[in-house]
């Protein structure tokens, strides 16, 4: 089959549509990868290009070797792989109850979690320290662990059930009928089903700890310790001291990996159901 | 799909049991022999401090920590000896509130008073609140007129804000300007209010005890600030003076480092006085020091008491001044041979007459933002300076009200 | 009967562990802000802090003179103005992003998702300097190039609060287009061959099958958005208001405005008051737009 010349134009346009506006998203990123190559120790100059003049590898390399980098994305990928885990694994069986069960409560506390979640912040700290310090928490992993879980989980709870509730209940009702119990119907039809969802939500997660800084570093103390995003907040330049483009090389060091996983993920974002699962 | 799944679960479990054992570690910092310090300091500080204490305390086993938000996690577990530090180093401004909040022990209850003597007075007076002291000062920071001479020659340099006024007048347009400061920001402006007798705040936290100085400062500031950028953040000042596109600046000593690797002729001279107070702008400084937490003070007296003492040594502030040109606290410092060639810390050593040691009082901490809404409003609004600074004062006092 | 006891026992059961961790990390905080709110507990009584009663919110209510009522007028038309762009906008590139003739659209997407995996006070930094500085960023040297007068951008209130939007647009859209994304991929593709045999053009097939398949999926999130849009603080905080860099803008939401005008004067007892209030005003503000009915289905 031959292509129609207005389709192949529309295609071009389409393409040249998404470049202008990746480069236009990407300005402010092109600006740090600029700034993070460039050999001056600034994050302004008067007549900026996009090349930089005065090109460098330094930068990246005082980053990656001069700072305990390694360390930091060790801690932070046992973080992130711990988080989502855990998220998972707590949100996926709540959501399910929430989506398919009927019991007294469910509504009130669907509803209410919603509104507790959109509490500001700003002062949870103060609280959450009370709650682990007799806990023995703080200076602990586990207590960081439980914080992120904690404070992603309405999200989690709420954004899986959403996705479960769109899904037909045909196929479980088929599958218990062949006598499948409820942990394998959620297993081998649910989730496989449900994982764009699923992958928003980790990716969500896993995000949410990759870039999280405020909690790790109050409640952790040490360089060792540092998640990347702690660590690149440890090396902000502020007027006293840091180099901005040190600064900025370690910016894009931190959001390559998450870039490389979204990449990697999107081939698992179509959802079973496109495949023809429950057409009949 | 299902292997997947339990594959996950595995790894969550693992990574979970393994945070949990490696993160459980039993800081119970009760060690007689070992000190834990948080600092926010630059590594050219720390280093010199920590190779010194080394060799004078062989026995003691001293970590320093860097913090990023100390003074936000010291408001957590100022009281919690598992978690908090034994001391740190900090600027003195905080001294009031964690005096208040009583975590905090003066230096000397542990030390005595002796070597109070051999210190700069400003930095004591800095450091005293409520008649206590409760930092043992290291070194100091204050601003400091600097210039780039291949635009600013040596006969050009001002000596007065007038001479200040004429040379920016006459050497401001096209992209360039004469002179440029952070014009905006309470810290930088505080100069210009000391200099017609005014303040930010009294000892016994009232603000701007004399109003109408504030006044007649921000009024004569206003055209100087017309001369300047739209933008009063450090990044464009700094940028600005570093890229030779503003000919002179007022910063402190940690621009000096950067101005040299972008290859400025950096001059440096006394800060220029007011014409019709006669009185030089007169800087904040702040002093940076040890302040040792109640905790350790009472359960580590001895060890404590030891490390304090090796740090009131001269030789403590001539390696630090000489590692990285601040200012130490002690006077005696400034008579080493090694100390006298640096001109930089010699004319701190000068400024440190005249500067202002940073409020201490907990008040101070609101007032802060207040004056920069001030500065805002007179400087890139241009709104009415009486009608501005009455708002101020009702915010500053309405706020100072609130912490009660 | 009885059966129906067991199913809402093991529904209890298997949702407890999300439960409680919700329990502990999100409403324990709320309950103790508010405990906290009845002490007076500040720098002068930091851990020896006494039950006072109501005085603390007596004192926020002073607070609450027309400065507030503008910034609570402000977060309303920021929130709606964000999220209205927000959808829409992300609709529009989702649907794009979905156009089975586009080959690179994997590429596309990770591109297009960068904004979201930088830590956000980095991009807003990155904005700040880079983009609306007056002095040196690139807008102003763009308008030099083209001969036109520099500006300043952070200084007015309007343009204050369309470049805060930009920022939050930017920062936001990547979540947002991966929401709608993944949504759409739920959408049976027989539904549009469906709607195409009868004749249905784009904006028809997009009002009859892609929003009302896709609505109730994108709901929980779109709803938490919203909730975060209003309380947004670092977007407008660090572009306008920082200490030391304040750029003139009067521009408010509900959360700057107490930290400016509250939380700075660290007293626990009265900030938790005042967070208190402005929960008690998101529920109310929710309430409104019946965000409630979303637990009905």
């Amino acid at each position: 089959m031959t292509k129609k010349p207005k389709e192949i134009v529309g295609q071009v346009f389409l393409n040249i549509f998404f470049i202008v506006l990746c480069f236009i998203t990407l300005v402010p990123i092109l600006y740090a990868l600029s700034v993070s190559f460039s050999n001056q120790n600034g994050l302004l100059s008067s007549d900026f290009s996009f090349i930089p003049k005065d090109f460098t590898f330094a930068n990246y390399k005082e980053v990656l070797f001069g700072e305990d980098i390694m360390t930091w994305f060790g801690n932070t990928i046992l973080l992130a792989v711990a988080t989502v885990g855990l998220s998972l694994t707590v949100a996926v069986p709540a959501a399910y109850c929430f989506s398919r069960r009927r019991f007294p409560g469910r509504k009130a506390i669907i509803k209410c979690l919603i509104l507790l979640n959109s509490f500001p912040a700003i002062l949870s700290m103060f609280a959450i320290y009370r709650l682990l310090r007799p806990l023995g928490l703080i200076n602990n992993r586990l207590g960081l662990i439980i914080v992120y879980v904690g404070t992603m989980s309405v999200f989690s709870l709420w954004n899986t059930k959403g996705y479960f509730d769109t899904i037909p209940t045909a196929l479980e009702e088929s599958a218990q009928i062949d006598g499948a119990n409820t942990f394998q119907i959620v297993i081998k039809i649910v989730l496989p089903l449900a994982r764009p969802s699923i992958i928003v939500t980790a990716l969500m997660v896993l995000i949410y700890v990759w870039n999280e800084y405020i909690y790790a570093t109050t409640f952790m103390t040490g360089e060792k310790t540092y998640t990347l995003a702690a660590g690149l907040n440890s090396l902000q330049a502020t007027e006293m001291q840091g180099s901005w483009p040190v600064f900025a090389a370690a910016s894009i060091v931190v959001s390559l990996p998450v870039l490389i996983i979204f990449f990697l993920c999107q081939k698992y974002m179509t959802s079973g159901l496109t495949a023809g699962g429950v057409k009949g | 799909m299902k292997k997947t799944i339990i594959s996950l679960l595995i790894v969550t479990l693992i990574a979970t049991i393994f945070c949990g054992a490696v993160g459980c570690n039993p800081t119970g910092n009760t060690d007689p022999s070992s000190l834990v310090i948080w600092h926010d300091k630059e590594e050219a500080v720390i280093t010199p401090l920590q190779d010194y204490v080394k060799k004078a305390l062989p026995n003691i086993t001293v970590t320093f920590e860097r913090k990023s938000s100390l003074t936000d996690s010291l408001k957590l577990v100022g009281n919690d000896p598992n978690s908090a530090p034994d001391m740190f180093i900090f600027a003195h401004d905080k001294i009031g509130v964690f005096a208040e909040m009583n975590i905090l022990t003066p230096v000397t209850d542990i030390i005595g008073e002796d070597f109070k003597s051999e210190y700069l007075p400003m930095t004591l007076s800095a450091v005293t609140y409520k008649e206590k002291l409760y930092q043992l000062p290291l070194y100091f920071e204050t601003l400091l007129f600097m210039y780039n001479s291949k635009y600013m020659l040596e006969n050009e340099v001002p000596e007065t804000t007038d001479e200040l006024l004429e040379y920016m007048k006459n050497n401001t347009g096209r992209g360039r300007y004469g002179f440029v400061e952070q014009h905006s920001t309470a810290y930088y402006s505080a100069g210009w209010i000391h200099a017609f007798g005014g303040c930010i705040i009294d000892d016994s936290g009232t603000p701007f005890p004399n109003g109408q100085a504030v006044k007649d400062a921000l009024n004569y500031h206003t055209q100087f600030v017309n001369l300047m950028p739209g933008e009063s953040e450090y990044n464009t000042v700094n940028t600005l003076f570093l890229n030779g596109k503003a000919d002179a600046t007022i910063g402190g000593p940690w621009m000096v480092p950067s101005a040299r690797d972008a290859g400025i002729k950096l001059g440096i001279a006394p800060m220029p006085t007011v014409t019709g107070t006669r009185k030089s702008l007169a800087p904040y400084s702040g002093v940076q020091g040890i302040h040792v937490l109640k905790f350790a003070a009472e359960n580590k007296a001895q060890t404590v008491k030891d490390f304090l003492n090796v740090l009131t040594a001269s030789e403590v502030g001539i390696r630090l001044a000489m590692a990285s040109g601040c200012a130490p606290a002690k006077t005696d410092c400034y008579d080493d041979e090694r100390i006298k060639k640096d001109e930089m810390v010699q004319i701190m050593r000068q400024t440190a007459e005249i500067a202002v040691p940073m409020p201490n009082i907990p008040e101070m901490d609101v007032m802060w933002t207040v004056v920069d809404s001030l500065l805002i409003d007179v400087n890139l609004k241009k709104k009415n300076i009486d009608a501005s600074f009455d708002t101020a004062l009702e915010k500053a006092n309405s706020l100072i009200d609130a912490m009660k | 009967m009885k059966k129906k006891t067991k199913i809402t026992l093991k529904s209890y059961l298997w949702s407890s562990p999300s439960l409680l961790l919700i329990g502990l990390i999100v409403v324990f905080p709320i309950f103790y802000t508010a405990y906290i709110s009845m002490t007076n507990m500040n720098v002068y009584h930091w851990f020896d802090y006494t039950v006072i009663g109501f005085d603390n919110y007596f004192k926020a209510l002073f607070m609450f003179d027309s400065g507030f009522l503008s910034a609570l007028l402000a977060t309303i038309i920021w929130t709606l103005v964000n999220m209205i762009l927000q959808l829409v906008i992300a609709y529009v590139l989702a649907t794009l992003l979905n156009n089975p003739k586009l080959k690179l659209r994997r590429f596309y997407k990770t591109l297009l998702m960068f904004p979201w995996a930088m830590p956000g006070y980095v991009s807003i930094l990155l904005w700040k300097t880079g983009m609306f500085n007056t002095e040196f960023g690139l807008l102003n040297q763009l308008m030099t190039k083209l001969g036109l007068a520099t500006y300043h951008w952070l200084s007015n209130d309007l343009s204050a609060f369309i470049c805060c939007t930009i920022v939050n647009l930017w920062l936001a859209l990547p979540f947002m287009i991966m929401i709608i994304d993944g949504a759409m991929q739920s959408i049976d593709k027989s539904y549009y061959e469906v709607a195409k045999l009868e004749g249905a053009n784009w904006i028809q097939r997009a009002y009859y099958v892609t929003v009302p398949t896709i609505k109730p999926i994108i709901a929980p999130a779109v709803i938490i958005t919203i909730f975060t849009t209003f309380k947004q603080f670092d977007v407008v905080y660090l572009l306008t208001q920082q200490a030391g860099s304040k750029t003139g803008s009067g521009f408010h939401t509900i959360l700057t405005f107490a930290y400016e005008n509250a939380f700075i004067a660290s007293n626990y007892g009265y900030s938790s008051a005042i967070s208190i209030i402005i929960f008690i005003l998101l529920i109310v503000f929710s309430a409104t737009f019946k965000l409630k009915e979303e637990g009905d289905r």
